[in-house]
């Protein structure tokens, strides 16, 4: 693998130079546009927090920790959905697994298995919904926006066929409920999990070499194929990263609310893409940054924070994540022409 | 090698044009045919070991055929091909490139919305233990390769994405993909159809450095200048029939012109 060193046929541009611009390129490339965006309303949110405390109780300790807690139940899901979109494909029943895979576990560990057992069992179905939405995908050759419009609709009705309409509570053992919803120091366990996970994503898409190959195949799968890059096992590892992703932020949630609503989870898809797409992800594929997965999971959260604490009605949520959703979009399609 | 498989072989191998050496490349009675077109019909040439060979003819003369079949995207419908000696038959564009055939299309596979670096080692990362890729090492490379071999003004950078480059720029990047993986046959299709001159000069000095460390290269092109300036032996193909074969001492360029239109 060595290479030759060969004469200049041309001047080379100065060496200092060189790296500028390559770190220019980097930045462009690093998500750092939402990152400026999320410090900026945080900065604003604690400022006015801090200056009207009763009005605004931004920087209150309740607020702070249900934030903590409630991020990472998109967070996480949008981890899985922005790998995904990033390998070119979509994920819409990411919901019906969240609550299929979920009540399985609860049901599971109620009858007395052990609880850990039934929660890795969980995530187990989790990652092999997912897998078959891959299989069926790539097998089938039809868009995955399809196939999981259509596994949506069925994990939905299995999860009425097997448990039914009707809440399902889960209490699990101290220790079970002390790493999945309790507090270490100030900080929910929940998050603490979805800090890790974001730094395993990023690790794995921007550091490793079957992440080169999820956005190789994402962006151009002809391309990446014809190099040599296994396409459909990338899109497979995706899928199955996504599931595995859904049915842990049910069993986080399982864990925090100690019961499973069927109908608890029917944004959850579509509020994942947004998270991903505010965060700088294109519907087409090839592009984004786990950074920007994780800060648009906060930034919705934000709103919804915002809104609540100002005491807006709820259905103000949607009218601003819609806006939001836009506008990134917008902004990012400037950024991107720019940069070409 | 076997001795029993020595043995075997030896009933089909071809006689070499010179005596003691074993072309790189050789191909015999190659035939082709799309339903009702005759692509190629029965073509035989051989490429040397550290020699540059010109593929020439006009629109329609079998060229591309002929480039698909040595780089495995298609099978010949007859005849055989041998690889140093040895009689193989490509069943795909990754066997080919497994040999050590390289082939660089006008429009190469690349990925517009990864980095050049990136798209230079696609498929072939330089990783650590665990599959971690060194990121540092692949853009120092990435930007060594871009200065040296094709030396492309306007990628000023590996971190550049492959999508904001120009055409002739992308093309570049393909070119110094193809050579940094040292091939022992590389297949140029119109390499410099979208190059600009000084781009195409340095190909040209790096086809040359390439000849010297004893690797060969097949140059598909219609710029018989281009053709005449770098390549050491010519063949002109028409109508799927090889017309014409001559080294570079026995023909000029008002020749290997007077051929290809006439054909």
């Amino acid at each position: 693998m060595e290479h030759q060193h060969l004469p200049m046929i041309t001047e080379r541009t100065p060496a200092g130079r060189r790296a500028d611009s390559g770190r220019r390129y980097r930045i462009q490339q690093s998500g750092l546009e939402i990152l400026i965006l999320f410090l900026l309303v945080q900065v604003a949110s604690i400022i006015y927090g801090v200056i009207s405390p009763d009005t605004f109780a931004y920087v209150s300790p309740a607020n702070i920790q249900t934030a903590l807690e409630a991020i990472p139940l998109l967070g996480i899901p949008a981890l899985g959905v922005g790998t995904l979109m990033i390998a070119g494909e979509f994920d819409l029943s990411i919901g019906a697994n969240y609550i299929f895979s979920s009540i399985i576990m609860a049901q599971l560990a109620e009858n007395g298995l052990s609880v850990w057992l039934a929660a890795l069992l969980g995530l187990g179905i989790g990652a092999g919904i997912g897998l078959l939405n891959g299989v069926i995908t790539l097998r089938l050759r039809i868009p995955s926006f399809i196939t999981t419009l259509g596994t949506m609709g069925i994990w939905d009705a299995a999860t009425l066929f097997i448990h039914g309409a009707s809440s399902q509570p889960f209490n699990p053992p101290p220790e079970f409920a002390a790493v999945t919803a309790g507090l270490f120091g100030i900080i929910p366990a929940e998050f603490l999990w979805f800090l890790a996970l974001s730094i395993v994503f990023w690790a794995l898409l921007h550091q490793h070499r079957l992440g080169n190959h999820i956005f190789a195949v994402g962006g151009n799968k002809y391309a990446a194929e014809e190099n040599g890059v296994p396409g459909n096992r990338a899109k497979l590892i995706a899928f199955g990263l996504t599931g595995a992703c859904a049915a842990l932020a049910g069993i986080l949630a399982a864990a925090q609310i100690g019961n499973i609503a069927p109908s608890s989870a029917t944004d959850l898809p579509l509020q994942a893409i947004a998270a991903c797409v505010i965060g700088g992800l294109t519907l087409s594929g090839g592009r984004g940054t786990v950074l920007g997965m994780a800060l648009g999971a906060a930034l919705i959260y934000w709103i919804q924070d915002v809104l609540l604490l100002l005491g807006a009605p709820g259905f103000y949520l949607s009218a601003f994540v819609g806006v939001l959703i836009i506008g990134a979009a917008a902004i990012y399609e400037q950024l991107r022409r720019r940069q070409s | 090698m076997g001795i029993e498989h020595m043995e075997t072989v030896a009933a089909k191998q071809p006689e070499y044009p010179e005596e003691g050496t074993v072309p790189l490349l050789e191909l015999r009675d190659i035939k082709k045919r799309y339903g009702a077109l005759e692509a190629l019909k029965g073509v035989s040439l051989h490429v040397k070991r550290a020699e540059i060979l010109a593929l020439l003819g006009d629109n329609g003369a079998g060229k591309s055929t002929l480039v698909k079949i040595i780089s495995g995207v298609v099978p010949p419908d007859a005849g055989s091909m041998f690889w140093e000696g040895r009689p193989v038959t490509l069943k795909s564009h990754a066997e080919a490139t497994a040999l050590g055939i390289e082939t660089i299309y006008q429009d190469s596979a690349l990925v517009d919305s990864l980095t050049v670096a990136r798209n230079i080692f696609l498929g072939r990362e330089l990783v650590g233990p665990f599959g971690f890729m060194h990121h540092r090492k692949m853009r120092a490379i990435a930007s060594d390769v871009l200065q040296t071999i094709v030396a492309i003004e306007g990628i000023d950078s590996p971190d550049k994405l492959v999508g904001s480059l120009s055409g002739g720029q992308k093309q570049a990047v393909a070119i110094a993909r193809a050579v940094y993986f040292k091939r022992t046959l590389l297949v140029l299709d119109e390499p410099t159809s979208a190059l600009a001159v000084r781009a195409t000069e340095a190909l040209f000095e790096y086809l040359r450095t390439l000849r010297s460390q004893g690797l060969s290269s097949i140059l598909v092109t219609h710029n018989l200048y281009d053709a005449y300036r770098i390549c050491d032996r010519f063949i002109i193909l028409s109508h799927g029939e090889l017309v014409f074969e001559a080294s570079r001492s026995e023909t000029s360029v008002a020749e290997l012109t007077e051929r290809v239109s006439r054909s």
